[in-house]
């Protein structure tokens, strides 16, 4: 495991952004407690790849395993964003799913969801989307059996395509700054759409539109974490303790949420604009705001929190 | 009877010319195309300031919009070719012929258009020539230059980018030329003179800001641990044993990596105070940890970067700042710095062959030299030893009398085995060769030659060049720290495994350096967010190198 040997496997100095996948889940649970299914060992690799001359990885980009999380029993997987983006390919797509069906029997506390993703891998595409769907209707399965699917988001490929729309199934999200949410990407829409409507190389315009305070503020993600994996932890098990029931009432409110939001921020050129609306005073000093003074300013937009998902 | 002051009165007739479309020395942005049309005379020496960095690009628009018929067959004498509008003129016609130091975003367009014929190429020049033939067989009739403000005598103020301009109007200037500048607004009181009004004969007020380009800003988000381990082995197996103190980067990430890593890897070694004291460089934002943490006691600049100027006011005693406050950069003065009173340039390449000879060019792109060849050679004019001069002129000669031998230079390549897509570093033969033949040059875009280069540095070790005694030797050496290319394959393991018991060629082991610890985790900053920290919030980056 490169980047092992130096890099401080202490929580609070581990920076999430930087760490592997493997790095944020054993720095994650409790110490020693994450035991991983079909590890590298088990050669569960991508039968597509090598038809395009690519490399494969041992575990086709993704950790899958159970730990202890404050003595409580999880579930949790992890995308390595380092490999092909943390894209979704059949055997990546099938370990996630599997996990998901598997929280049906093990009835653990939680299953935490660590996205580090660009979509779909393109060289698998079928079977990749076919995952997408997969995925989200297993965690349909899970939150409706009472069990929260928590998804944490900070790593460098983002939570995107395919990964935003899981993202948007789980029942609560926690995210860091560095982290973006969104499904077309930045240079998906500039391609689509011209520089105009979206310059991709405009980087504080994607991190203002998709990263991690602008999901916050508008209440698309439900806590923000500094960039270390302590922080992320704290906010799983404070995300796991506030999870919304699964039922009518819950979706009910998040389609008024949605339609409502809509509604009143639909004609906004730019996500300052919607935070002035939300009631941001100074919205230009967002994107420079350390975390405790963006903590205070999320607690004084009602938008912020609610009880949808 | 003898003409004396025939381009004094040339000089007059054009300036008179121009008169009819300003007002006292001030031109409108709308009346560029009739200024110059008046000014510019068909053959005319043209330099159309285009540096490194500051584009003239409201008059370089001006100029592509002139008539044909009227503005023609113009010499082009400029450093940079950076805007499409530098070469759009030699497709109508309005310029016939070049000479140009650096073409980086255009080097492809140039290259079809050498091959099409389009443009007659004088040569491609370091820097440093280039501005020397300014005074000698290319001085400019008209120079077109930028600044930040001039005020209505013409005293000029560039801003933080002064780059290229001082040498091209002193050329143009006092040599019976005609100065146009541009500058961003016109003002009562310029913040500092960097160009005296008598010297300007026509200010510009552009309709938009000139531009600059943010080439030296390296995302250490981007960093590899690759390039880290490098890094690490540059550190500890030069900049150490060699104690350098005096040097020029380049702009690569290998470099940038070593900056990095001078707060935390460089402080374990002990090395602070001891080495990279003294720089000739632009203002990298990369170097913030360093020069915070004390590293760094003095930076002169070829010119300034985006986003740097709040940070480099706030330490005037590391960088060099007029009366204002504002940095002074000048490209003649650094790269003359960086000739003569460096001890070692380092920085990356695109090819190096079997000898050593290293070239950026590819074979559709001719991106120039810029002021790399100059950095990156042994100057025989200098003659000021110091201790990395003396030792590695030691290490190079082996017979003589001591107070008869030069020192040397390091001129050192940082590079990995493999570059961008995997295509290899090291090849048998130059793609140099093969563009040179197809555009019909006469020599070779050859970056850096042989003979300067000292050390050449990958993932799998250090070559010292300095130590090799014969061709062959040189060869071997080179293969041996070229990894999986097919030249490191072609290595004779015998011969590779003698030079580096003789310490020619020294592994990571060898350095007592373990390659596991080569992480990110060493980097003193990790993101451009981390940058903006370690400077007080004084560092700004452009809205392209930003992720919140």
């Amino acid at each position: 495991m490169a980047g092992a040997h130096a890099a401080s496997t202490d929580p609070d100095a581990l920076s999430w952004y930087e760490a592997t996948a493997r790095q944020r889940v054993v720095a994650l649970a409790d110490p020693g407690s994450f035991q991983e299914f079909l590890p590298p060992t088990e050669r569960r690799m991508s039968p597509h790849l090598p038809l395009f001359d690519l490399p494969r990885a041992f575990d086709d980009g993704i950790v899958v395993g159970r730990a202890a999380l404050d003595g409580k029993p999880v579930l949790v997987a992890a995308q390595e964003g380092r490999f092909m983006g943390g894209a979704f390919g059949e055997i990546h797509g099938a370990k996630l799913v599997g996990l998901l069906r598997a929280a049906l029997t093990l009835k653990p506390a939680a299953v935490l969801i660590l996205f580090d993703t660009g979509g779909v891998r393109l060289q698998e595409a079928n079977a990749g989307e076919t995952a997408i769907a997969e995925t989200m209707r297993a965690i349909v399965d899970v939150r409706a059996a009472g069990i929260p699917v928590i998804g944490l988001i900070g790593g460098r490929a983002g939570c995107y395509g395919g990964g935003g729309l899981i993202a948007g199934t789980c029942s609560r999200l926690a995210v860091s700054e560095g982290g973006r949410i969104s499904v077309s990407g930045p240079e998906v829409i500039e391609t689509n759409k011209g520089a105009e409507e979206f310059d991709s190389r405009d980087r504080a315009l994607v991190w203002r539109t998709m990263g991690g305070k602008h999901r916050r503020l508008i209440g698309g993600a439900d806590a923000f974490c500094t960039d270390s994996v302590s922080a992320f932890r704290e906010a799983a098990l404070d995300l796991i303790g506030r999870a919304p029931a699964f039922d009518l009432a819950t979706l009910e409110a998040e389609q008024a949420r949605l339609e409502s939001r809509i509604a009143r921020f639909g004609d906004c050129r730019d996500a300052t604009e919607i935070w002035a609306r939300l009631g941001v005073n100074d919205s230009e000093a967002v994107p420079a705001m350390d975390t405790r003074a963006f903590d205070e300013t999320v607690s004084r937009v009602r938008e912020a929190d609610h009880d949808a998902r | 009877m003898t003409q004396w002051r025939g381009e004094r009165e040339a000089r007059d007739a054009r300036i008179a010319a121009g008169r009819a479309h300003a007002d006292g020395k001030v031109v409108p942005a709308d009346a560029v195309v009739d200024l110059l049309e008046a000014v510019l005379r068909p053959g005319d020496r043209v330099c159309l300031e285009g540096d490194n960095q500051k584009q003239a690009d409201c008059l370089a628009r001006g100029l592509a919009a002139c008539d044909p018929g009227k503005v023609h067959d113009l010499h082009m004498v400029q450093s940079g070719i950076v805007l499409p509008e530098h070469l759009d003129v030699f497709e109508t016609g309005i310029a016939k012929r070049l000479d140009y130091s650096y073409s980086g975003p255009q080097g492809a367009r140039i290259a079809k258009m050498l091959y099409g014929g389009q443009i007659q190429l004088g040569a491609v020049h370091t820097y440093l020539e280039l501005f020397a033939r300014y005074f000698v067989d290319l001085t400019p009739n008209v120079a077109l230059i930028a600044g930040v403000s001039a005020d209505r005598d013409g005293n000029l103020y560039t801003g933080p980018n002064t780059e290229d301009t001082p040498t091209v109007v002193e050329a143009t200037a006092f040599k019976n030329g005609v100065v146009i500048a541009q500058v961003n607004q016109i003002v009562d009181t310029v913040p500092r003179v960097d160009i005296p009004g008598d010297r300007i004969d026509f200010v510009v007020e552009a309709d938009t800001p000139f531009y600059v380009e943010p080439l030296f800003t390296r995302d250490p988000a981007a960093m590899t641990e690759t390039q880290i381990l490098i890094a690490m082995m540059a550190i500890k197996g030069i900049y150490s044993e060699y104690g350098i103190r005096r040097l020029n980067h380049g702009i690569g990430f290998g470099t940038a990596a070593i900056e990095l890593l001078l707060p935390t890897y460089g402080e374990k070694l002990g090395l602070k105070g001891q080495i990279c004291t003294h720089w000739a460089l632009n203002p990298h934002p990369t170097l913030i940890p360093a020069i915070e943490s004390g590293w760094v006691q003095q930076v002169h600049c070829f010119g300034s970067e985006v986003g740097m100027d709040r940070y480099i006011r706030a330490r005037p005693d590391i960088f060099f700042t007029g009366a204002d406050g504002s940095l002074r950069s000048n490209r003649a003065f650094c790269q003359t710095a960086g000739l003569y009173a460096c001890d070692m340039f380092i920085g990356a390449t695109l090819q190096i062959d079997l000898m050593g000879h290293s070239s950026t060019i590819t074979q559709s792109r001719v991106a120039g030299f810029g002021g790399a060849p100059n950095m990156g050679s042994d100057p025989h004019g200098r003659r000021h030893p110091s201790d990395p001069w003396m030792k590695a002129g030691r290490e190079g000669q082996i017979v003589g009398d001591p107070a008869l031998m030069r020192g040397r230079k390091l001129v050192v390549q940082l590079v990995e085995t493999f570059g961008e897509k995997l295509v290899p570093t090291f090849v048998e033969k130059l793609d140099a060769l093969e563009l040179a033949k197809k555009i019909g040059l006469e020599l070779a875009p050859v970056m850096i030659y042989a003979d300067d280069v000292t050390h050449i540095v990958t993932e799998e070790g250090i070559a010292n060049l300095l130590l090799c005694r014969d061709a062959d030797e040189r060869e071997q050496a080179i293969r041996g720290v070229a990894g999986y290319t097919d030249v490191g394959r072609g290595r004779d393991r015998a011969k590779v495994e003698e030079l580096r018991a003789r310490g020619v060629i020294r592994r990571p082991e060898d350095l007592g350096i373990e390659p596991l610890d080569a992480d990110r985790a060493l980097l003193a900053a990790k993101s451009i967010k981390d940058l903006v920290h370690w400077s007080g919030g004084l560092y700004e980056p452009p809205a392209k190198f930003r992720n919140w």
